[in-house]
């Protein structure tokens, strides 16, 4: 295995969807290159990075205000907020 | 048979039969509802606009047609797709009436994934994100990428969506998503490689 066939099957190593075959022989190839690996590392890490990252989501005040107009919606907009 | 059925089942149901409660005109359950969706769509949103008021704004357009919808949706993940589709369109055509405005990167034409370039080590993502301009570089990274890459990815890596569920909320093959998927996480990579080198030789 090469460095490019390990970087085009990366993904499905990290997912876990490649053949048994496929990802021992990733393995054999990660346990030998460090570039691979810290390619692989780093990709993990970026992956993590952007889930704690998370945004917070709706503040609680526009959230209310979106609720509200929704419950409104929802009853057929014909009744007062 | 036994008590040992999946936990998730009671949830599954409440989602469902609160969505025809609420098509009814009921709004008892919708605050409910919101809680649990409101916000994951907010944020998918507000990765592919970057403006908090369209994401609002998707958000109540979304919920809206799922409540004036007659057709039936079935389990939860037909939930959860519908959902995000809804959203994933009503941003794009947010994004194109903007476009004139302000600039969205095109998708390549060249569907070869980029070849990783640079190498350096990255600390963990907790000590990465003491730092405010870690949190910038990631938001800024993210954005320089073509709306769909950042959907794919969005969807998968941080909503932790399967690649069904991704591919199917937004209206592509499960080989095109994983091909999109694939590029966005080395194109992050390469960026904050990039972030990271910078920040090192800058404090050398």
């Amino acid at each position: 295995m090469t460095c490019q066939d390990l970087v085009r099957s990366l993904s499905d190593y990290i997912d876990g969807t490649l053949s048994p075959e496929a990802r021992a022989e990733a393995g054999a190839h990660l346990a030998e290159c460090d570039k691979c690996h810290l390619v692989l590392d780093t990709t993990q890490c970026t992956i993590l990075l952007y889930r704690a990252a998370q945004s917070p989501g709706l503040d609680a005040p526009r959230r209310e205000a979106l609720v509200r107009r929704l419950e409104k919606a929802c009853r057929g907009g014909d009744e007062p907020v | 048979m036994s008590a040992s059925g999946p936990a998730a089942e009671p949830s599954r149901l409440d989602e469902l039969s609160c969505l025809e409660s609420m098509r009814r005109g009921d709004p008892t359950c919708l605050g409910g509802f919101f809680e649990a969706w409101g916000d994951r769509l907010y944020r998918l949103s507000l990765r592919l606009t970057g403006d908090p008021a369209a994401a609002e704004d998707v958000v109540q357009e979304a919920f809206l047609k799922l409540m004036a919808g007659a057709e039936k949706i079935e389990g939860r993940s037909r939930l959860s797709t519908w959902l995000y589709r809804v959203a994933y369109n009503a941003s794009i055509d947010r994004l194109r009436d903007r476009k004139r405005i302000v600039a969205v990167p095109e998708e390549a034409e060249d569907e070869t994934p980029p070849m990783p370039a640079l190498l350096v080590d990255f600390l963990s993502p907790e000590e990465m994100l003491e730092d405010a301009e870690t949190r910038h570089a990631l938001d800024e990274a993210i954005a320089a990428l073509p709306p769909s890459l950042r959907a794919a990815f969005h969807l998968r890596d941080v909503e932790g969506l399967s690649t069904a569920e991704a591919a199917e909320a937004l209206s592509v093959t499960e080989t095109n998503l994983k091909v999109r998927l694939h590029r966005a996480r080395l194109l992050l990579r390469e960026r904050l490689s990039a972030f990271v080198a910078g920040r090192r030789e800058g404090h050398a």
